[in-house]
């Protein structure tokens, strides 16, 4: 287990030579051979991105959204250093990194305006954007969204932005609902930016950890159907390349990590604060009932964390011949709302009056209207 | 204040918050929701023909109780032409399964129903008491699992009847789809989200065919049911509980249940689409729960999976066999390019050599071999 002090004299298991100052997947590892490990676990999966792949006129482009939760964070730091070390051996890099934040600071308490200036501080050479996420009303995916599925907007004036979004989350019965579409809304703002930005890919921070979370929370959520588009490396439904480069690495590796850098990252990261009432409470969030289940999981059972993302894993990417969810964006069969969606009642039978084109996870958290 | 109108007669107060939607219903309108969905369930995935003989997995637990009282209203009520019968498992499980026959035994009375008690001890030598006397109380649901589901199908095939139906409700199905991504287990998680699964049996000429009415009906609903109804079944867990990884899978899904009521609909759903993603259904595990402890198939979660035995009939063959009345079969395959064929023990189907309960009953048999050599030994030192 990272983080766990051992006896002192025991000795690197790599390296030999320097005291072991944690476990990592039974491995007594040094400081130094515990960085390079989690660096060569992710450089590994950016294989594509070497500098003899680049071509010398035009610079490739990735999106790095930075949360700042330890992954993302993590993940900055990583490409940052793996840049440099390519300009060092090569004169030039295989790739440029543009930074973006999301503020949804409109509709909740966010990260300290203060760690985006000392990120910037620090990784001064990239360009970074702060992206509120009422912005995303200024997309075409966004106006529709506006104009189809929030209630009675014609009583809000057009004007701003920010009351749309307080509007349409307000309108959401349930904390999970709200949740859920907001970081739909969060995913589709970042990869309409990394278009308007021409990058070609968007690197997300998930760990494995974050991974399995993802792939029960959305099970649960119905999207099950997703998760290949939502968890694997490839192309996105909604046009752009993804790739999880941290995909190998665990939540607690990373923690450990960002404590060992020099400085630390620790400093930089926003860390959120579930307390156990919450938990327990109905406001809590299907998300967050995940990430507390894995956080006993990956203590007590981490080889099932690595389980989960391997299943995903396995599943053939769906078809592409549905039809664009009008909120999430993937492809998919329109669902019904409420209960016909289960094809539970002979009530009203299979009428189509009930259908949308919204896929059978989105109707599950926007209101029926 | 007094209590708001049924949300469907609109003229009975509602006494019911309906754990599905949390939708208020009166009494009679939440058993007439309740029995038509499963209703709809029976008649949209074609389970059942006219004239043909169904036997119902019955172990006395509310699930397979208000099985048996729902498929018997529903036959009349909508003439299926079905005839129904009353298969129990006597896993010789002193103190739980004495009781729960009894309760059985009444209730094949009260629903006028033919009943049929297999023991393991007739079927395979051992009663799960002398399982766990000899394995002690770890893994013994694995024991219990494989001869209970061959039990059931040789129960079947005995009456002559193909077609078993079973008491899984939404909640086991959920389950199932958490665990079976939790154990990476893509295969099985394909087959147990599937209606109706096909079990090939002792005989060459027969297939048993499983199928679950109940499978998206809440565990909560059940219960509901059963007690407005008035159901006579037995609530005792099984004794030998099973692993604390699947109670954990369980608990989620409790949690969830909470957060959003419809999240183990959703969860079933999913598994469904995921289950479209895995390609080509293979003949492998079969581990779809099941009333009391046989839900339990391996303790081992790592990945460790036993050979398989059902194999899954896919919506096209479900079709097939609706439109020319019998019973579609999909060839067996396995996985790695194994091809299924016989136990040379026992001739159930198998893609090993041996069947995963002849393999077991051998080892049970070693065991007692070995362990009535050290008590002599120790006798006589
Ligand atoms: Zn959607
Ligand atoms: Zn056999």
């Amino acid at each position: 287990m990272p983080g766990k002090h051992l006896d002192e004299d025991q000795l690197c298991a790599r390296c030999g030579d320097n005291v072991s100052v944690l476990t990592v997947r039974s491995e007594p590892l040094c400081r130094d051979c515990f960085l390079r490990y989690v660096h060569t676990k992710v450089i590994k999966r950016m294989e594509s991105f070497r500098v003899r792949n680049a071509a010398s006129d035009r610079p490739r482009k990735v999106l790095v959204p930075v949360s700042f939760g330890v992954s993302s964070v993590s993940l900055l730091h990583i490409l940052d250093h793996h840049l440099k070390t390519q300009l060092a051996k090569t004169g030039r890099t295989g790739f440029d990194i543009v930074v973006a934040f999301v503020d949804s600071s409109a509709i909740e308490t966010s990260p300290d305006p203060e760690l985006r200036a000392s990120l910037r501080d620090r990784y001064i050479n990239h360009e970074c954007q702060l992206l509120p996420l009422a912005s995303i009303f200024d997309t075409d995916a966004g106006s529709t969204i506006l104009g189809e599925y929030i209630p009675n907007m014609d009583s809000v004036e057009p004007s701003n932005p920010e009351e749309k979004l307080a509007a349409l989350i307000n309108s959401l019965d349930s904390a999970t609902a709200r949740a859920d579409v907001q970081s739909t809304l969060r995913t589709r703002l970042l990869v309409q930016h990394a278009k308007s930005m021409d990058c070609e890919a968007i690197l997300w921070g998930d760990s494995t950890t974050r991974l399995a979370e993802k792939t029960l929370s959305e099970t649960a959520k119905g999207r099950g159907f997703s998760l290949p588009w939502v968890t694997g490396d490839g192309d996105s439904p909604l046009g752009i390349t993804y790739h999880f480069p941290m995909r190998d690495l665990l939540k607690k590796e990373l923690v450990s990590y960002a404590a060992m850098t020099d400085p630390p990252l620790t400093e930089l990261i926003h860390s959120r604060v579930v307390t156990q009432s919450s938990t327990s409470s109905k406001n809590t969030t299907i998300d967050e009932l995940m990430a507390q289940y894995f956080d006993s999981v990956e203590e007590n059972f981490p080889s099932i964390v690595s389980n989960v993302v391997r299943t995903a894993g396995k599943l053939s990417t769906p078809s592409i011949s549905g039809s664009p969810c009008g909120l999430c964006g993937n492809l998919a069969q329109p669902g019904r709302f409420g209960i016909e969606g289960w094809g539970g009642t002979q009530q009203k039978d299979s009428s189509t009056s009930n259908t949308s084109n919204l896929c059978y996870g989105c109707t599950r958290s926007l209101p029926k209207s | 204040m007094p209590p708001p109108p049924c949300a469907l007669c609109t003229t009975n107060r509602a006494a019911i918050v309906r754990p599905k939607d949390h939708s208020k219903l009166c009494k009679s309108c939440f058993i007439t929701v309740f029995e038509t969905e499963i209703h709809h369930t029976i008649t949209s995935n074609n389970l059942f023909h006219r004239g043909e003989r169904i036997a119902i997995g019955a172990s006395g637990g509310k699930d397979s109780t208000v099985l048996a009282s729902v498929l018997k209203t529903l036959n009349e009520r909508y003439d299926y032409g079905v005839e129904l019968t009353l298969l129990s498992i006597d896993e010789g499980i002193k103190g739980y399964r004495d009781d729960s026959l009894e309760t059985v035994k009444r209730n094949a009375t009260q629903y006028s129903m033919p009943l049929t008690i297999l023991g393991y001890a007739e079927l395979y030598g051992w009663t799960m008491d002398q399982v766990v006397s000899q394995v002690g109380k770890k893994g013994n649901c694995t024991y219990c699992g494989v001869f209970r589901r061959q039990a059931l199908d040789r129960g079947a095939a005995r009456l002559g009847i193909q077609h078993v139906v079973t008491g899984h409700n939404a909640d086991d199905v959920a389950e199932t789809v958490l665990m079976n991504l939790l154990r990476a287990d893509l295969p099985r998680l394909s087959r147990t989200t599937s209606i109706i699964t096909s079990t090939p049996s002792t005989s060459d000429t027969t297939n048993i065919q499983r199928s679950k009415p109940l499978k998206y009906a809440y565990e909560k609903e059940i219960v509901l049911y059963a007690h407005h109804k008035g159901l006579d079944y037995f609530s005792t867990e099984c004794i030998y509980s099973p692993e604390a990884f699947r109670g954990s899978a369980r608990a989620l899904i409790k949690n969830l249940e909470r957060v959003r009521p419809s999240a183990i609909l959703d969860i079933v759903r999913s598994g469904e689409d995921m289950a479209a993603l895995c390609g080509p259904a293979p003949a492998h595990a079969a581990d779809d729960g099941g009333g009391g402890c046989g839900r339990t198939e391996s303790s081992d979660i790592g990945g460790a999976v036993a050979p398989g035995l059902e194999v899954e009939i896919t919506s096209a063959t479900v079709q097939k066999r609706g439109k020319k009345g019998g019973v579609a079969y999909v060839a067996p395959r396995q996985g790695k390019g194994q091809v299924m064929g016989k136990c040379e023990v026992c001739g159930y189907l198998s893609s090993q050599r041996v069947c995963k309960a002849c393999v077991l009953l051998e080892g049970l048999r070693k065991g007692r071999a070995r362990r009535g050599v050290e008590i002599e030994g120790g006798e006589g030192g």
